[in-house]
Order: C-alpha cells, then structure tokens, then sequence
C-alpha cells in the first residue's frame, strides 16, 4: 500500500492488497456497536461511574443521543470516502477535512471490536501466534491494523 | 432543617469541585490520547503527555478540576472523542 499526502493536506491511498482493502471495507460495520451491550457500555459510558443517578439519567437523555449523532455522522463520512474501495478500485483518498471524522470512526471500530471479543492489555501486547481462522483472530487484527491507519494519520497531522 | 440552612447547602453542594478524571483504556492510542488532551484542555505537548503516562501508568489522570457544568462539559468532549472520562465530587 502507498501512501501520498496531497496538495490540501489529504492523504492519498493506493495499491491497496486484497487482504487490507477488505478490512478498510470493513471499518463502518466495525464501527457498529448494535447487538453488543458491552460496545453501546464503552461507547456510551456513564459519566459518573454509577455514583450520581441523576447525573446519569440526564446524560442518557441528552448527551448520550448527541454522541450518537456524532459517531454516525463521522462514520458516514467514513464510509463514502471508501465508496471507491468498494467499486473495486485499490485506493481512496481521505480529505483534509474529513481526517477527524476518520480518526473518531477507526477508534469506534477499534473500541466495539475489543469490546465484542473481550479483547484486552494481554491480547493487544501479544507476540504468539493467535489461532488462524477465527473470528476473534481476524478482530485482533482489525484493531492493530486500523490503529496503524490511525497512528498515521496522528504522526502527518503535527 | 430552615430554609436558610437548606440554600446554604445547596451552595455548598453547587460549590464542591469536581473532578475530571480519565481512565486506562487497552485499545486508545498513546498518541490519539495526548491529542486530545491537547484538543479539549489546551495543554502543551508535554502537559498532555504527563496526564497521558499518568492514564497508562496509574490507571487514571485527574486532567480537570472546577465547576460542575463545565466538569460536565469536558466529559461530554472526551466522551465525543471516545475516551473513558468520568467526573466525581472533588471532596
């Protein structure tokens, strides 16, 4: 995979192989915590820790629906800016404009897949093998790869 | 209790300080963190990245202490920017 920055401060993907184009792909769904009580728990965490009700009450009627809006918005950004991914070309590009909108939508993914397969410090410092073929397998591997996407959006934003 | 001793109270409860606090996360970036540490509080890079260490180390920061709508407030943004922020009374 190459990666170029353009004149506006975008970055540039190309020769996307097979294996990573189908996991960029998959960062929306990723992104989707319905289903999994302990992904809409860490995406929407209460506030006080269970030690103010009131406090807690009220976010879930007023903030928790404003986060919502604005994890969806940053991952519809998300997933048309991969519109030309899913055409079958082998890059895309990611506007300037739109860096923190992906930036929020990889750490979505990466959050509701560690918290879909219990994945915790061991397993993000593992060194073994994991076992091949299984869908906590591919889950890890989602998380480090989209982090590497993020780590390099970070680094070119300074 | 009067009234006069209730209002005071509810002063002294509006009063108390509140603490934002930032909790240890295996999957946050050590560098999205200090970003948003940077982003939401205005810290210098080595100021986000003291509190960043204090999260991965200890298991928690105190990043923020003052008023209650404005503790709220930062809880809202680190939440936006999905770190795992609570607030609790300062005393």
């Amino acid at each position: 995979m190459n990666i170029e920055r353009d004149a506006e401060g975008g970055f540039i993907f190309s020769d996307v192989e097979a294996s990573l184009a189908a996991m960029f792909r998959a960062i929306p769904s990723a992104a989707d915590p319905e289903g999994s009580k302990a992904a809409l728990d860490r995406l929407f965490p209460d506030p006080a820790a269970g030690k103010e009700a009131g406090l807690s009450a009220e976010w879930a009627d007023y903030v928790r629906p404003e986060l919502r809006e604005g994890f969806e918005n940053a991952s519809t950004t998300v997933e048309a800016d991969l519109e030309p991914l899913n055409a079958g070309e082998d890059g895309w590009t990611i506007p300037r404009d739109h860096i923190d909108a992906w930036l929020n939508t990889l750490n979505q993914a990466r959050l509701v897949l560690a918290s879909r397969y219990e994945v915790d410090e061991a397993d993000m410092n593992r060194t073994a093998p994991y076992p091949p073929e299984s869908e906590r397998t591919l889950a890890v591997s989602q998380i480090h790869v989209y982090g590497l996407l993020q780590e390099c959006l970070l680094q070119n934003l300074e | 209790m009067n009234e006069t001793q209730a209002e005071t109270q509810t002063e002294i409860a509006l009063d108390v300080p509140w603490n934002v606090v930032v909790h240890n996360d295996p999957v946050n970036l050590m560098s999205y963190v200090t970003m948003v540490f940077r982003r939401v509080f205005g810290f210098s890079k080595e100021k986000a990245e003291q509190h960043m260490m204090e999260v991965h180390q200890k298991g928690r920061s105190v990043v923020w202490s003052g008023g209650r709508e404005r503790a709220e407030l930062y809880v809202q943004q680190l939440h936006g920017y999905l770190l795992l922020a609570t607030m609790e009374r300062a005393i």
